[in-house]
């Protein structure tokens, strides 16, 4: 098994044992996120297994009420307006950053980084503390800032690696030939490039529409998002409501996850 | 050949022509970093400014501190002292302001708040002398030098004692530090229990993730690629709803005791949820991802030939293991490793809804602070130190892997 | 030094690109491009010919626009165009790696640079048509440069860089990725295309023979500098220095003393104590060490009969390769441990390894270099 002829049978036995624990791992990675499924159908209120009765009861809650649907309403409002942001402004620092005369690469680039590094409760609580002044706290656009700064570093990464591979002689040739440098990057650079920008966008999308502490801290009633929600729900108390929003999550984040391979996918088939 | 001025004229040359590319470079990362500097940088600039700010005292009784000015210290203060206190302590009650000065001095002096409190509605009820006597008669603390030192020591806007408070270090009357009451000394503890959480989930990522990299880079591409998908969805999926399914999972009626159980392991049901066992079991699997993904773009780097050339040269399989290629992995651990870590320090969700009261973590006695105790300064203060923890460490990580060298998935 | 022939002002061709003392550096200690004066004249195919790191390239995109001189200028037509940029400058360029955009149809991309100078419609169309005709990819127009093989992008590429009828087009070792059969065919092509066209090319490359095949005259760069320029023929039969000698074509360069003169022949002592006669050359006096350059076609083997009085040497052959066609021989004389010496085939009958055998060459075939 994956392993040469010239094996020892001690050498098999080694790699039968890795090979278990390596399954073994796996299925700690991914088993755990599929039992919020059959706990959402399940007819029972509380979370036992093997599942008396399959129903439908707790989806039907979450889209009951305004509560829950107001929640993804504001998430996919917040998600859309912080990806368009930093898909922008992460992708214009991309294209300068990954240019041989940018100065003072390293610096900048771990300051790109770092919203990614610094720890979310110390953004939230200084969000708090500084869009409050501005009166921008409970408000939609402070949440949708702060989020933005939050998922620019994962724009500014993907794109920088898809810049990487990006042959700076197409951008020569197009100027050669006339092109303005908006001409170059619209109908030459940006085609070569979007399925990176895409995945960029995506995984802020993802960022934002995930993300609880700063939105904690700094939203209101009126621009509760879905995580939000969820966590106040889990704390104080835990209901099967929950596990139907959990698995709509699941759902949706192996559909973003998928989105994200395909586009990878092409910008190889693409080389 | 050149002489010292020209190439002089020449750096300068070399300088201008390069101007123009550089400008355009930068000017296209100028929006991003201005949009950072305002949303990003000057919320943790004001947090590490709240961790210092000290307000209450110059704006409630700015005579008083003036009047302490001359104090030397030792004896009671003169009446004039206790004159403009009481005068500034009745403008106080009428502008609702005492309270506040009363809880900022209650967190360096006990008692603080309802002694001034009740000094100011005294004062404002009967604003008359002489007004040390009435102080005392009020509460004789009133007379303790030290209480007064307490006072003068906050006549300046900024302090250092939140700072100090986060770390269990408090300053004497006389200006010295000191630890605190050893039944006090919680932060160093909740710091120390942070990095030891945090060590403990990089340790077993890195147990649990090596030889998952390693099989990854091995395997025929089809069982590779179920392999990363493995590895990638939990990275995608929500980590609410991880940490949901961790919430169930450990629940003393939930699967795993089921199983433990079944499998006769345990006779009893084990508290597992809001437990040291399920914040780090939960903590492990969300960063196990991380953890993998640089072992094993670096592992994927190293070319199979090398242990085919290290058997050939005699070497058996695990001295060729250890010697040739798992020096070539330390790049990934040491990037993988220091990640986990790093995210590990900041984490506040998990313990929150799966921690029990001793898994609390610094991020969330910030919280805590914050919302339950309003206390900003001491929260702003902690959030100073879990920064500098984490800066220090994204440091290590810059100097010995690089900002570039991050990539997603 | 100045091995730069300067061309004369008022002279017909009259210029279309002049470098006038053009030096770019990166840091500021180090020049990738030193003391740089050179003339491209209207209509003329010049090739800047060096190894790799000699400044060529740089000199290149100093010229297309993607580089600054540090100090100097650059004019084009008259005009100094250090600060036009690349999109202002209506030059062609064609990229070693031709730089076709991936996402095109190769119709698209010939119909781009058209685009940027608003020329749409009919008149874009017919001009792609003849682009594509002129290069024989009439039928290629909707694939996608990935459908192409490497010699047929390269004819896209060159047909866009051509399209919008530039004064000037440059090549940056086009050629470099095509094996050696269609890099030939597309060297006739090329030069073809720019004589009927009657435009000026400026090319690079490191190829010396494509250099000698396509060039009306070539800049041979090294460290920076060009230390000739000249026509093909006359870089060959009159390196100015040990550099230029040493890099286009094979060569003997035998180390020297100058004894004496006589009669317009210099006397070269060689290291080995033969002596040699060569005319002579500027700059050289008796009692200077010189280099001595042979080319290993010029000399034969035995005493060859001809008019020219000749310079006879003896060695001793080390080895003997077959070539078909000729022979090369490695041979011990004139101080060099392998002197190199190519005969054709049919005259290298009865010669052994180890033999002493006596070479001989013409006078005017063995040529100083005092540089």
């Amino acid at each position: 098994m994956w392993l040469p002829s010239y094996a020892t049978p001690g050498e098999r036995a080694g790699r039968i044992a890795v090979l278990v624990f390596v399954v073994a791992v796996l299925a700690f990675l991914v088993a755990p996120l599929f039992v919020v499924v059959p706990l959402s159908f399940s007819n029972d209120p509380f979370f036992t297994f093997p599942v008396p009765k399959y129903s439908m009861r707790w989806y039907e809650d979450f889209f009951a009420g305004n509560r829950w649907t107001d929640g993804v309403l504001n998430s996919f409002l917040t998600a859309s307006l912080t990806t368009v942001l930093a898909t922008v402004l992460g992708t214009m620092a991309s294209l300068g950053i990954t240019r041989p005369d940018f100065p003072w690469r390293k610096p900048v680039m771990a300051l790109l980084i770092s919203p990614m590094i610094v720890p979310i409760v110390i953004v939230a609580v200084g969000g708090y503390l500084f869009f409050g002044r501005l009166g921008l706290t409970n408000t939609r656009l402070g949440l949708v800032l702060a989020h933005t700064a939050l998922a620019v570093p994962f724009v500014v990464i993907t794109v920088t690696a898809t810049l990487s591979t990006y042959d700076a002689n197409l951008t020569r040739a197009a100027q050669s030939l006339g092109a303005t440098p908006l001409v170059v990057f619209f109908r030459v650079t940006l085609p070569s490039i979007l399925p990176g920008v895409a995945s960029g966008a995506v995984f802020a999308f993802a960022t934002s529409f995930d993300e609880v502490v700063v939105a904690l801290f700094l939203t209101g009633a009126e621009q509760r998002t879905l995580p939000v929600q969820m966590f106040s729900g889990i704390r104080d108390q835990i209901n099967p409501t929950i596990m139907a929003a959990a698995s709509m999550l699941l759902v949706f984040s192996t559909a973003l996850f998928l989105a994200v391979g395909w586009l990878s996918n092409r910008s190889r088939a693409a080389k | 050949m050149d002489t010292t001025l020209e190439k002089i004229k020449i750096l300068i040359a070399v300088r201008e022509a390069a101007r123009p590319a550089r400008r355009a470079a930068f000017s296209l990362a100028l929006p991003l970093l201005v949009f950072l500097i305002v949303t990003f940088v000057a919320p943790i600039v004001l947090l590490l400014f709240t961790a210092v700010n000290n307000p209450e005292p110059q704006a409630v009784i700015p005579q008083t501190l003036a009047a302490l000015e001359r104090w030397d210290g030792k004896a009671m203060p003169e009446e004039a002292v206790f004159a403009a206190l009481a005068k500034e302590l009745a403008q106080a009650q009428q502008d609702r302001t005492a309270a506040l000065l009363g809880k900022r001095f209650n967190y360096e002096v006990p008692g603080m708040r309802s002694r001034v409190v009740s000094a100011a509605r005294m004062a404002l009820a009967n604003p008359t002398g002489p007004y040390r006597e009435r102080f005392l008669a009020l509460d004789a603390e009133w007379g303790s030098p030290a209480l007064w030192a307490v006072v003068k020591r906050n006549a300046g806007t900024l302090t250092p004692y939140y700072l100090l408070n986060a770390i269990d270090l408090q300053q004497e009357p006389d200006g010295s530090l000191q630890r605190v009451e050893a039944d006090q000394r919680v932060f160093m503890t909740i710091l120390g229990r942070t990095l030891f959480v945090a060590f403990t989930v990089t340790f077993l990522t890195l147990v649990l993730g090596y030889p998952v990299a390693y099989m990854l880079t091995i395997a025929p591409s089809g069982v590779a690629r179920i392999m990363m998908l493995c590895v990638l969805l939990p990275l995608w999926t929500s980590l609410l709803v991880r940490t949901t399914a961790w919430v169930v999972l450990l629940q003393t009626d939930g699967v795993i005791n089921d199983a433990l159980l079944a499998l006769g392991f345990t006779d009893h049901r084990l508290q597992l949820i809001f437990s040291r066992f399920g914040t780090v079991a939960a903590m492990t699997h969300i960063q196990l991802p991380f953890t993998i993904l640089p072992i094993y773009s670096v592992m994927k780097s190293i070319p199979p030939t090398q242990l085919r050339a290290a058997r050939s040269l005699g070497a058996g399989p695990l001295s060729s293991f250890w010697k040739i290629y798992a020096p070539q992995t330390v790049p990934g651990v040491m990037a993988g490793g220091l990640i986990t870590f790093i995210l590990s320090l900041g984490y506040y969700i998990t313990p929150a809804l799966v921690g029990g009261p001793g898994d609390q973590m610094v991020s969330n006695f910030i919280s805590i602070y914050i919302n339950r105790d309003l206390n900003w300064g001491l929260a702003s203060a902690l959030g100073v130190i879990l920064l500098t923890v984490t800066i220090a460490i994204y440091l290590v990580f810059l100097r010995l892997v690089g900002a570039e060298k991050l990539r997603m998935g | 030094m100045n091995l730069v022939h300067q061309t004369p002002i008022n002279t017909t061709p009259p210029d279309l690109v002049r470098f006038e003392g053009v030096r770019k550096s990166y840091d500021g200690i180090h020049f990738v491009v030193d003391d740089l004066n050179l003339s491209v004249r209207k209509g003329e195919f010049l090739t800047m010919l060096g190894p790799s790191g000699s400044g060529k390239t740089t000199t290149l995109m100093m010229l297309g626009g993607f580089e600054r001189p540090t100090l100097g200028h650059i004019l084009l037509d008259g005009r100094p165009v250090e600060r036009l940029p690349p999109e202002k400058r209506n030059i062609g360029f064609v990229f070693q790696n031709y730089a076709l955009f991936p996402h095109m149809t190769v119709a698209e991309n010939i119909a781009f640079p058209l685009q940027c100078r608003k020329i749409t419609g009919a008149a874009a169309e017919t001009k792609v048509k003849a682009a594509l005709e002129r290069v024989q990819l009439g039928a290629f127009g909707n694939r996608k440069p990935v459908q192409l093989s490497g010699g047929q992008q390269q004819r896209v590429a060159l047909a866009r860089a051509l399209v919008f009828e530039p004064s000037l087009v440059l090549m940056d070792e086009p050629l470099g990725a095509l094996d050696k059969q269609l890099r030939e065919h597309m060297q006739v092509e090329i030069k073809h295309l720019q004589q009927s066209l009657g435009i000026t090319m400026v090319y690079v490359t490191h190829d010396q023979s494509e250099a000698l095949t396509m060039s009306d005259r070539i800049a041979v760069f090294h460290d920076g500098r060009i230390q000739q320029l000249d026509g093909p023929r006359r870089l060959y039969d009159c390196p100015s220095n040990r550099f230029v000698a040493g890099f286009i074509g094979e060569s003997n360069l035998v180390d020297g003393l100058i004894d004496g003169f006589e009669g317009g022949e210099a006397i070269v002592r060689a290291p080995d104590g033969a002596v040699l006669r060569a005319p002579a050359v500027e700059g050289a006096k008796a009692g200077m060490k010189v280099t001595v350059l042979i080319r290993p076609e010029r000399m034969a083997v035995h005493n060859a009969d001809g008019p020219e009085r000749q310079n006879i040497v003896r060695g001793l052959i080390r080895e003997i390769f077959f070539l078909g066609d000729h022979l090369r021989l490695s041979i011990a004389a004139l101080g060099l441990d392998e002197l190199l010496v190519r005969i054709p085939a049919a005259q290298g009958e009865g010669l052994v390894a180890n033999a002493e055998v006596e070479l001989a060459f013409a006078i005017s075939d063995a040529r100083i270099l005092t540089a």
